[in-house]
């Protein structure tokens, strides 16, 4: 695959490197050190940093302006933008904000629901949905035109991502699914968490066998377990999330002051394995409030250093 | 179903549900008729003047339908 | 048809109660079905407020009537003087035939006494579910019959979303996920192959974000 845009995490893509990214979210309030600071911790151990949409639904800092103090201390961000909180209007003008800053990566979602969040009697948007924000996307970059035809000066430079979840129902189309994001115009995939290794690696050599892989870069979702209480929420209480019960079961079966341990060690396995899996393009490592995990976990895993890229 | 309906606005207006029932009879069935009479006479004594009548009683006038 | 609820009857109790003559109006059409808003439902309630006119020593006569349809002129006559008599209606219909006795009767203050809920079926007795947002622009050739735009949370064109949970919606695993239904449909039509179909970009002007909407007949028109 060529490269089509400034992107740093494309560039490493393309060059056959294994990717690490991983994210942030931002605060609850107009401090930008804290976001400064969680990049920080893992900056030197990851190529590019996603930054979260009002995850959750929460109100948060907004995700264009903590990619922006990002990219002054010299960190890559993803941008995430969900459709949930904007129309049309806003989202190709965000998409143009962020060009403006020179952000090369953008992750589309269609958001959590608004009632598991703050604001639980708001209105949702949903003007386009995630399919359709990929595609708005490649429109402005590829053609420099606006979904409502104009001419765009200066079109973004975007490398254009979007979430793929193996795990959830109906899975019969859990593939199909990936393809149609692929029809709309997704150059990279970031998984939902894995534990289900057997079934990850299912879903992947279905994406293969139908030419998937050599379409999209799909980067493997990690998330270090801190303890068995977070295993079994996960497995019982996060929509399509498969978190096998041998999972619980060996987290469960260390004292309660090494679980955090086990968690991390569960994690640099399930990249080990996963490295050589073809088709798996690198790791999306997501350490929920626990991003001072990230660089153990980078280093165990053998990927550190990360490559140098002009 | 109607009187299940009722039995919950009754409440929303100071009336207490229970002076409200329904009983299904056969023609066919007068001594289990008068028993239900007495039984209900009985529960609505039990529960004293109505809160209309009461408020009738202290000269209260609306509530009439033509 | 239209689904409504009657509001608390705190709330239109607090509309009515200081003028001196009410009347309490039902609609026997979409919100009779629905038991909360038709003729019989106009009776208990014109009742229930004069138990509580009686108890709170208030003066105010309450009646109560109905008609089949307040959305069109050609049912008004009947309770033509019912109406007139009134100095306020509490409007058991939608919110349509509320609007419509507010244009047909300029001098009568007309309050809402439901409010209006959804366009939906009965699945079963008392059971009314959503199933259409009047989008203005119909999909259901291209979701196997089944409408992601009122019955998703997401009204995604493209799903399911992350949030598909065993069948369920992830804000509540009583509500199906309207994509998951339409999978399973494909499937059984033997037509998944179409689910790879991509879904444009939906022009919503013909929807509530386009303004009040109208449909005009001249051939019918006087």
């Amino acid at each position: 695959m060529s490269v089509k845009t400034p992107s740093k995490l494309e560039k490493i893509l393309a060059a056959g490197h294994q990717a690490v990214t991983s994210e942030c979210g931002p605060p609850r309030g107009s401090d930008p050190e804290v976001i400064r600071e969680k990049a920080r911790l893992i900056r030197d151990h990851v190529d590019v940093v996603n930054i979260t949409d009002n995850q959750t639904s929460v109100t948060r800092m907004c995700s264009l302006a903590s990619c922006f103090h990002l990219k002054q201390m010299g960190v890559e961000p993803v941008l995430q933008m969900v459709t949930r909180d904007r129309n049309r209007i806003a989202l190709q003008s965000d998409i143009l904000g962020a060009a403006s800053m020179d952000i090369h990566n953008i992750l589309c979602l269609s958001g959590d629901h608004q009632s598991f969040g703050d604001c639980a009697t708001g209105q949702n948007v949903h003007d386009l949905d995630s399919m359709q924000l990929i595609q708005t996307v490649r429109l402005m970059r590829d053609e420099g035109k606006f979904l409502g035809g104009g001419d765009i000066s200066r079109p973004p430079e975007m490398f254009v991502g979007a979430a793929a979840n193996p795990f959830a129902q109906p899975h019969k189309i859990r593939v199909p699914r990936l393809a149609k994001k692929i029809a709309a115009g997704v150059e990279f995939i970031q998984t939902q968490c894995i534990y289900n290794l057997d079934r990850f690696e299912e879903w992947l050599a279905e994406a293969r066998d139908r030419g998937l892989t050599e379409k999209v870069y799909i980067l493997a979702g990690v998330t270090p377990l801190k303890s068995v209480g977070m295993a079994k929420y996960m497995k019982n209480r996060v929509p399509g999330m498969d978190v096998p019960d041998e999972v619980v079961a060996r987290m469960a079966g260390v004292p309660k002051e090494k679980q955090a341990e086990e968690g991390v060690t569960i994690c640099v396995e399930t990249i080990q394995r996963l490295k050589e899996v073809p088709g798996v393009a690198g790791f999306h490592v997501m350490a929920i409030e626990w991003e001072e995990k990230v660089p153990e976990i980078v280093e165990r895993a053998g990927l550190y250093p990360r490559p140098a890229m002009p | 179903m109607r009187i299940k309906t009722l039995k919950r606005l009754l409440p929303r207006v100071g009336v207490d549900p229970a002076r409200v029932e329904m009983f299904n009879l056969s023609s066919a069935m007068g001594p289990r008729w008068a028993e239900i009479c007495n039984e209900f006479t009985e529960r609505i004594r039990q529960l004293g003047p109505s809160p209309i009548r009461a408020a009738l009683g202290r000269g209260g006038k609306g509530g009439t339908a033509s | 048809m239209i689904v409504g609820k009657q509001k608390p009857i705190e709330e239109t109790w607090a509309m009515v109660k200081d003028f001196s003559r009410v009347l309490v109006f039902g609609c026997n059409t979409c919100v009779a079905v629905c038991h909360e808003g038709g003729n019989k439902e106009a009776q208990i309630l014109a009742s229930l407020m004069r138990m509580k006119a009686t108890q709170e020593g208030l003066s105010l006569e309450i009646r109560d009537s109905g008609i089949e349809r307040q959305c069109e002129h050609e049912f008004f006559e009947s309770a033509e003087k019912d109406i007139e008599w009134a100095d306020a209606v509490l409007s058991l219909a939608c919110g349509v035939g509320v609007q419509f006795m507010v244009k047909r009767y300029p001098e009568i203050l007309v309050y809402p006494g439901l409010d209006t809920c959804f366009l939906g079926d009965v699945e079963k007795n008392g059971l009314f579910t959503e199933s259409c947002q009047a989008c203005g622009k119909c999909v259901l050739a291209e979701t196997a019959g089944i409408c992601p735009v009122s019955r998703c949370a997401k009204r995604v064109l493209n799903g399911p979303c992350g949030g598909s949970n065993k069948g369920a919606c992830e804000i509540n695993k009583d509500l199906p996920c309207a994509w998951q239904l339409i999978v399973d449909r494909l499937e059984a039509l033997g037509r998944l192959a179409d689910y790879e179909r991509l879904a444009p970009i939906k022009d919503w002007s013909t929807e509530r974000a386009g303004g009040p909407r109208k449909l005009i007949h001249e051939e019918f028109m006087k």
